[in-house]
């Protein structure tokens, strides 16, 4: 605890010295999306332009907490509260990415968070079901996608380790929470052909982003690089729920 | 007064060092308790410099030394420091995986390695003065100061049953003070009063509220990480000498390690106990058969897959537990379990109603009279990887796979599952080491015997009595349950890497290469050239988790893409910091004093100064040498560290009482003994381990503790002479206990990095050569 004091504290200390540039007006915004896509994305090898559109056009800000707007476009995670936090941009791009979306799919997304995802997810592809186990940030999220009319996505309040079965199967699933094995009722939800994506690994320390296929009755499972998020909670194994 | 301060001083201060390793087991990681001898010496060291800086300056220290007040200062200064100490360190947000990112980290450090050396600093400034001032008394004090320590070292095995382990540091520390009544009359008892009430209320007031001195696990081991998930509790907590161990309830442990894709029922429910924090062991709920289907899409299973409905089944377990369902859905006729942990054991029988045998697993497996068809080694090691690279481990090196295999039926197989590491290092050196057992047991073609398959972040290498004639069985397993090939006799590479993709076959070509070098006699090359040291380890060099090479530093740097954080994952790298560190702090301690003696006594006679760098590095290399080679014999570091301090402290304090009959003048007969005895020593005692590891319990302590008979007894004759007769007044025998501190500490750092490098029987010529400097220095006398 201590130590995450100290932590925050020499944030808090880095920020008031080199604070980033307030967000104005709406030229402003869409300058720094800009800047974002081409500066964090599009040069660490982010090709699809489906999904670069997409960065282009949702409001990051809109997802983050009011008192972070400024650093919305930054590239790096930033808190949302709860302890969650809503992903680096580059992270964003590539796991959409992965997916290889390209329009028609049925997505299911684990861990809303702020909705960012989703709405990405909503600009590639036809539909996206979001779970979200926190209640707050469910409602949060939840309210942020209806105001910004993304008709497209479901979002339901629950523990997505047991996937969303009422809507399944899907062409694709991204877990944006740390596990340390496949959750192996959302492999039974994952069409022929599908896409898993996952951060796997210790969900304390760091993981690898996981892809994994399904092909037929195989799996193949390919690892793209590092990452660090945050630990899924939920009733995982708790048999009575 | 000064004698029974000695004796309580040493005796609480060897019980708060064993203790102290216990805390940094929890706190830290294993491979950071040899921290804590150099911690303990680092104090020492220190008091020797101050005496001697103020003795230099006309302090006049041997005035005070006869009165009561500075001893019961200096009492009241140890047991107060310590409980402070421990209390501080516990609260310092120390994480040394940090140090290279963050400036305050080392800070932090400092500032933990100096409080917690300051209750050894007050023990030392008592012990140095009744040397410094009591020439005539010195083999008296020798006495006192090794005979407590070797209680004290002893004192926590009933302590930490009965108290737990953050109360026996109390205990521990607060002990010296009941000599403080006897001493006390009139003002002194006042004084005595005001001062140590106040202590003694505010450890009663701790006791209480014990939380605040709770030792936490690291934040990185995995304890800390599943009391993070909610509706997660320990049960149960039992300390002892072997670890602390806490029994967690919580619905989010979900532990089967090699677990195909293709599984997608639910497992059954379970629960774990961590041992010191990490290395979790889990015990599954079994309720029908069906609650067993999930081993059979493991890893490890392919071993049962390969040997189906074994007639008896051997499992060594050190951690982990899924080898017992495996065991279980095999149907087995028979099966037996080795765990060394007593709780763990008892667990596991209630669990499963298994036959469960709390041993050393090389003691029991050395004295097995039964052949086994299967054979299954279950041990994970700890959650971070490089922790373990300072980890003996006597399960994985030659002579346990020849036991293995000695003890196999004709068709049986050896089955072990350990974590996936890249660049393959970890599968390398098994494979290697199963290649010479099985040559050394005399295969023609031990590659023959052998298969390896993976998943995303297990192997599983199956070692076969018999050549693999049915090959296409394994492939059918690897095949259906998505697992991916990594070694078969006939192995191609189109068969690799197809369903837990890299980038390349990584682990099937360095194996390749290997069976290669192998079969072409270029082994050692191939070990001497490979990016990691992945040499197969022995028994004397029992270090299967290390895999640094110094002289590949810089590719290994690069390898790991250039982070230099990442280097601080292996505890090797760690080593040479500390060692940095205290080479810096010992030059320093040895110069300060250096000045005000030239100036007020003269400087000491060189001989006199190499002859107590001598010893303080021949004692601590012999120490620390039986500390390493007794942890095969007991399985466990911390059982060997109190065995080996509690033997030589009580024969070197015979022998420093003896030292005033021998006299100066024999000294040069009995360190030459020593030398000879040390030579002999360097083959004999590794075959005579190897011979009792397999005895009972009582002839392996017995043995130990008459091994160290002759060695304790020869160390203790030669400081007392050397203090009486080879310094000149108190300032330069505090400066001996100061020059004799500093190589102890540095020794206690330097013994671990021989021993990772060339095996810890070269500890004993290390010893051979600092034994033989006293030699050559007490041929000169004052």
């Amino acid at each position: 605890m201590k130590r995450f004091g100290f932590a925050l504290l020499s944030t808090l200390m880095i920020s008031a010295l080199f604070p980033y540039p307030a967000l104005g007006d709406s030229m402003d915004i869409e300058a720094f999306r800009n800047r974002m896509v081409d500066q964090q994305i599009r040069k660490r090898g982010v090709e699809d332009t489906r999904v670069m559109n997409a960065m282009s056009q949702v409001p990051r800000h809109r997802f983050v907490p009011k008192g972070r707007v400024s650093e919305a476009y930054a590239d790096h995670p930033l808190p949302i509260g709860e302890g969650q936090t809503i992903s680096q941009p580059y992270i964003v791009a590539l796991m959409t990415e992965r997916l290889k979306l390209t329009g028609g799919e049925r997505v299911l997304e684990i861990g809303t968070g702020s909705g960012y995802q989703a709405a990405i997810l909503a600009e590639v592809a036809k539909e996206v079901f979001t779970m979200e186990i926190k209640k707050g940030l469910h409602e949060r999220s939840t309210e942020t996608l209806k105001s910004l009319k993304f008709n497209n996505i479901r979002t339901r309040h629950g523990d997505g380790y047991f996937g969303w079965e009422e809507f399944a199967p899907f062409d694709a699933i991204m877990i944006t929470a740390a596990v340390n094995h496949i959750p192996p009722p959302l492999l039974k939800q994952l069409k022929n052909g599908g896409r898993l994506i996952l951060p796997l690994g210790n969900p304390f320390h760091f993981q690898h982003l996981t892809l994994v296929t399904k092909k037929g009755e195989d799996y193949n499972v390919k690892q793209i690089t590092g990452v660090l998020f945050v630990p899924m909670t939920g009733h995982a194994m708790d048999r009575s729920q | 007064m000064i004698l029974p301060a000695v004796f309580l001083l040493s005796f609480s201060s060897l019980a708060f060092e064993v203790l102290l390793t216990r805390v940094f087991s929890i706190s830290q990681w294993n491979h950071l308790s040899f921290m804590v001898i150099s911690i303990g010496l680092f104090g020492f060291a220190a008091s020797g410099t101050f005496l001697s800086i103020s003795e230099s300056k006309q302090f006049r220290w041997h005035r005070y030394i006869s009165v009561k007040i500075p001893v019961t200062l200096l009492i009241i200064g140890y047991s107060a420091s310590a409980v402070v100490s421990f209390i501080l360190s516990n609260r310092i947000p120390l994480d040394y995986f940090r140090i290279p990112l963050e400036f305050n980290q080392s800070f932090y450090l400092l500032t933990a390695y100096l409080l917690l050396s300051l209750p050894f600093f007050f023990t030392g400034l008592t012990v140095c003065s009744a040397y410094a001032f009591l020439p005539e008394k010195t083999g008296a004090v020798y006495l006192a100061t090794m005979t407590g320590a070797a209680l004290g070292a002893f004192f926590p095995i009933p302590l930490l049953a009965i108290l737990g382990l953050e109360r026996s540091v109390f205990v521990s520390a607060l002990i010296p003070l009941i000599i403080l009544p006897f001493n006390a009359s009139g003002c002194l008892k006042r004084l005595f009063l005001g001062v140590s009430v106040p202590i003694v209320a505010t450890i009663a007031v701790l006791f209480v509220f014990s939380p605040i001195t709770y030792v936490s696990p690291s934040p990185y081991k995995s304890l800390s990480q599943m009391l993070r998930f909610p509706d997660t509790e320990i049960t149960e907590t039992s300390t002892t000498l072997r670890g602390r161990m806490d029994e967690v309830k919580s619905p989010y442990i979900r532990f089967a390690p090699g677990l195909s894709l293709k599984y997608t029922e639910q497992l059954p429910r379970q629960h774990a106990i961590f041992k010191d924090g990490d290395s979790p062991l889990t015990l599954y709920d079994i309720r029908s058969p069906s609650d067993l289907d999930f081993a059979e899409f493991t890893l490890p299973y392919s071993g049962y897959f390969l040997n189906p409905r074994p007639a008896s089944v051997l499992l060594l377990i050190n951690g982990g537990g899924t080898s017992i369902p495996c065991a279980l859905a095999s149907r087995a006729q028979k099966i037996v379990i080795v765990e060394q942990h007593p709780f763990s054991a008892i667990r596991i029988q209630s669990q499963y109603g298994l036959t469960v045998i709390a041993e050393n697993p090389r003691t029991f497996i050395s004295n097995a009279g039964e052949k086994y068809s299967i054979i299954h080694i279950e041990d994970w090691g700890p959650s971070l990887p490089g922790t373990a690279a300072l980890d003996q481990s006597h399960l994985f090196t030659l002579r346990a796979f020849r036991d293995y295999m000695d003890h196999l039926q004709s068709e049986g197989v050896i089955i072990l599952s350990r974590k996936l590491l890249l660049p393959p290092s970890d599968s390398l050196r098994l494979w290697a080491t199963a290649y010479e057992a099985l040559k050394a047991g005399g295969s023609k073609a031990p590659e023959q015997h052998m298969a390896v398959l993976r998943n995303w972040d297990t192997f599983t290498l199956l070692i076969s009595k018999t050549p693999i004639r049915n090959s296409e069985k394994i492939r059918s397993f690897a095949r259906n349950l998505n697992f991916d090939l990594v070694y078969l006799p006939d192995l191609t590479q189109k068969e690799t890497n197809r369903y837990n993709e890299f980038d390349r076959p990584y682990h099937y070509e360095a194996i390749s290469r290997l069976k290669a070098s192998y079969g072409s006699g270029e082994e050692k090359r191939f070990f001497q050239t490979y990016l990691l040291d992945v040499s197969p380890q022995s028994d004397d060099r029992p270090f299967p988790s290390r895999f640094l090479k110094w002289t590949r530093i810089l590719d290994q740097y690069k390898s790991m893409g250039s982070r230099f954080y990442s280097l601080f994952l292996s505890g090797e790298v760690i080593v040479g910091v500390v060692f940095l560190e205290a080479l810096f702090i010992s030059i320093l301690l040895l110069l300060i004093p250096v000045s005000g003696l030239l100036k007020r006594s003269g400087k000491p006679a060189a001989h006199a100064v190499l002859f107590f760098t001598g010893i303080g590095f021949g004692f601590m290399f012999i120490e620390l040498y039986f500390i390493k080679a007794f942890t095969l014999l007991f399985g466990d570091p911390v059982i060997s560290l109190t065995v080996v301090l509690t033997g030589i402290l009580v024969y070197s304090g015979a022998g420093g009482f003896c030292s005033k009959y021998i006299g100066y003048r024999n000294l040069g007969i009995f360190i030459l003994a020593l030398v000879v005895i040390l030579l002999m020593s360097f083959y004999g005692l590794r075959i005579l381990l190897g011979y009792i590891v397999g005895q009972s319990e009582v002839i392996r302590y017995l043995t130990a503790f008459l091994v160290l008979l002759p060695f304790g007894f020869l160390m203790g004759i030669p400081f007392p002479l050397g203090m009486q007769f080879l310094l000149l007044n108190p300032a330069h025998r505090a400066y001996g206990w100061a020059v004799n501190g500093c190589a102890s500490v540095l020794t206690s750092i330097l013994s671990v990095q021989i021993a990772l490098s060339f095996g810890i029987a070269y500890i004993l010529v290390c010893a051979v050569a600092a034994y033989g400097l006293v030699y050559i220095s007490c041929r000169r006398r004052r």
